[in-house]
């Protein structure tokens, strides 16, 4: 192909003496040859993409590509972009102007050049062109004419050619028709430019995207995409542990994470700590009521599960029926030897979640009996009163769980 | 008496599940020692009864499906008790040995996994392994999945932070 190139120059510095119209005649004649094959051959594209490129300026060239062109003109430097804004200028009047520079012929070379490594992968050709020099001018048409670098290498894997790739290779013969020569420029503007994100589309890949000016080789791009799961992840450990708004930064984060776990396993510890003491001093209070609630709590039977709750439901009459008890003046040696006969009790209705209701309540009550009928009574009473406290205290603990 | 209709827990919740099964092992601690002493010695060992109720009922209320959860599972059943004869204990030791060295493999993969990763491994280095220490089971695991456990984690830690709160309140006079 370059070798064909290399003919067009030759042929037309060859024809020197021919005259100017005489050259541009032939010229345009095998570029019009070459526009035939062009669906066919890939190769042959180079002169084709003129007219291409042509349609491309007139058409696809809107304001915002203009603006991008002209900022392209701020990094390559002038002339050359001079060339090309005239290269246009002068391509409708191809057949028709007199007058040819040398340097367009040269120009139009090494846009054919470009071109056609661009109508290469264009055309979604594997092999591409590796000329080092033109990779990065492409990518740096790719930055500053707005779509992502990241589509260019990946085009070469592609075989949709749908509308957007379609787009894209349009817009590609468009920026490789900017060529440059300072190539040192593209690696430092590339940082400079917008972080316009282009898509890339593979058929059977998982879809991502790669910013403009990063680097977009299959191991980056999975470190990338890796990194944002990961900074995923930590916003939503940054949600579960409080006060961590303000912190930016990973390590930082995970600092404030790790101290939160420390934390919370010392609370766990303290809260145990704390219950057992509790539990050595207030011995078996709470099992006494065991057997009542959960005989007289008709919810306890529907939530077999709830049938822990119920001893925790008791708390409030506990108080209660302390208090009665106390108020009947009834001493701890008693208290003692109904909660030795209620745990018993307790331990049944634990074991058996299901309702025995009546029973555990006629133990109970039959323990009581003997030992003091006053007592007995009140604490009968207050149970009785406790039935129809139920569902407001069952309401009330069940706010304090949640 | 005006009856209304309770918002009715959800059974199914992790606080309701933990909380019920956390009950019910404190009840029979309580049950089987009723003339319990208050000398220190033995509330430490209600304090060490009652801590491992709690993690057991947390961890079965997860029910392994998470790592952090069978790790736990796991640990407290092997877990040296004094109870314990000595054909079980030379089972648990070998478990043990089994375990260690699965471990090591583990940490072998996970520290080439770690290393490789480049620099997510290298900015986590420290505080990585800290969290694996913390978060049981962490060890063999590379860094999304433990700040995924990490977040489970500190999920059921607050709950049963909390529920155990609200029974020390209650037990409290």
């Amino acid at each position: 192909m370059l070798h064909r190139l290399e003919s067009l120059e030759s042929c037309t510095y060859d024809r020197m003496d021919m005259t100017v119209l005489e050259r541009q005649a032939a010229r345009f004649k095998w570029q019009q040859q070459n526009y035939v094959v062009q669906n066919n051959n890939p190769v042959e594209l180079c002169a084709s993409s003129v007219p291409q490129f042509q349609g491309l300026v007139g058409s696809n060239l809107g304001s915002g590509q203009m603006v991008e062109l002209k900022r392209l003109e701020v990094f390559l430097g002038t002339d050359n972009f001079q060339e090309f804004m005239n290269f246009p200028v002068t391509g409708p009047e191809f057949g028709d102007s007199e007058k040819l520079d040398l340097l367009p012929p040269e120009a139009a070379a090494d846009y054919c050049i470009s071109r056609t490594s661009s109508c290469q992968m264009t055309a979604l050709d594997t092999a591409v062109m590796k000329e080092e020099r033109e990779d990065m001018i492409l990518e740096k048409m790719e930055s500053t004419i707005g779509s992502g670098r990241g589509s260019f290498n990946k085009r070469k894997a592609e075989t949709v050619a749908d509308h957007k790739s379609k787009d894209k290779k349009i817009k590609g013969e468009g920026e490789s028709e900017v060529k440059t020569k300072c190539s040192t420029e593209i690696s430092r503007n590339s940082s400079k430019e917008n972080s316009k994100a282009s898509e890339v589309q593979k058929p059977d890949y998982i879809h991502v995207r790669a910013r403009r000016g990063q680097a977009t080789d299959s191991h980056s791009l999975a470190e990338r995409a890796r990194r944002e799961k990961l900074s995923k992840k930590m916003k939503c450990l940054q949600d579960l542990v409080p006060g961590c708004n303000k912190i930016t930064g990973k390590a930082g984060m995970l600092d404030e994470i790790i101290n939160y776990v420390q934390s919370l396993q010392r609370q766990v510890e303290f809260l145990s700590m704390k219950i057992a003491a509790l539990n050595s001093s207030v011995e078996n209070l709470p099992m006494k009521e065991f057997p009542a609630y959960v005989a007289n709590f008709p919810a306890a039977a529907k939530l077999p599960e709830m049938a822990g709750l119920p001893c925790f439901q008791l708390n409030p009459l506990q108080k209660e029926s302390v208090n009665c008890m106390l108020n009947e003046t009834m001493h701890p040696p008693q208290t003692e030897g109904i909660a030795s006969a209620s745990v018993s009790i307790s331990e049944q209705s634990l074991s058996s979640s299901s309702m025995t209701q009546l029973q555990p309540f006629s133990t109970w009550s039959w323990n009581m009996d003997p030992q003091d009928t006053v007592p007995g009574n009140g604490i009968i009473s207050t149970l009785q009163e406790g039935i129809q406290y139920q569902m407001p205290l069952f309401t009330f603990l069940q706010d304090i769980f949640q | 008496m005006n009856k209304y209709n309770p918002p009715r827990m959800n059974p199914s919740s992790l606080r309701s599940r933990f909380a019920t099964r956390f009950l019910r092992t404190l009840s029979k601690i309580n049950a089987q020692k009723p003339t319990s002493s208050s000398s220190p010695t033995e509330i430490f060992r209600r304090y060490r009864r009652i801590k491992a109720a709690a993690d057991k009922s947390m961890a079965y209320s997860v029910r392994s499906r998470r790592t952090w959860s069978r790790a736990m599972l796991w640990k407290l059943r092997t877990r040296p008790c004094g109870r314990r004869s000595v054909k079980t204990s030379t089972i648990i030791k070998s478990r043990e040995a089994r375990k260690t060295r699965h471990e090591k493999q583990n940490k072998n993969t996970t520290t080439t996994t770690t290393t490789t990763t480049g620099e997510d491994g290298v900015v986590f280095g420290v505080e990585a392994d800290e969290l694996r220490e913390l978060v049981p089971g962490g060890e063999a695991m590379d860094l999304y999945n433990l700040l995924d456990e990490t977040a489970h984690y500190i999920k059921c830690l607050t709950t049963q932070v909390q529920v155990m709160k609200k029974i020390a309140d209650f037990y409290s006079p």
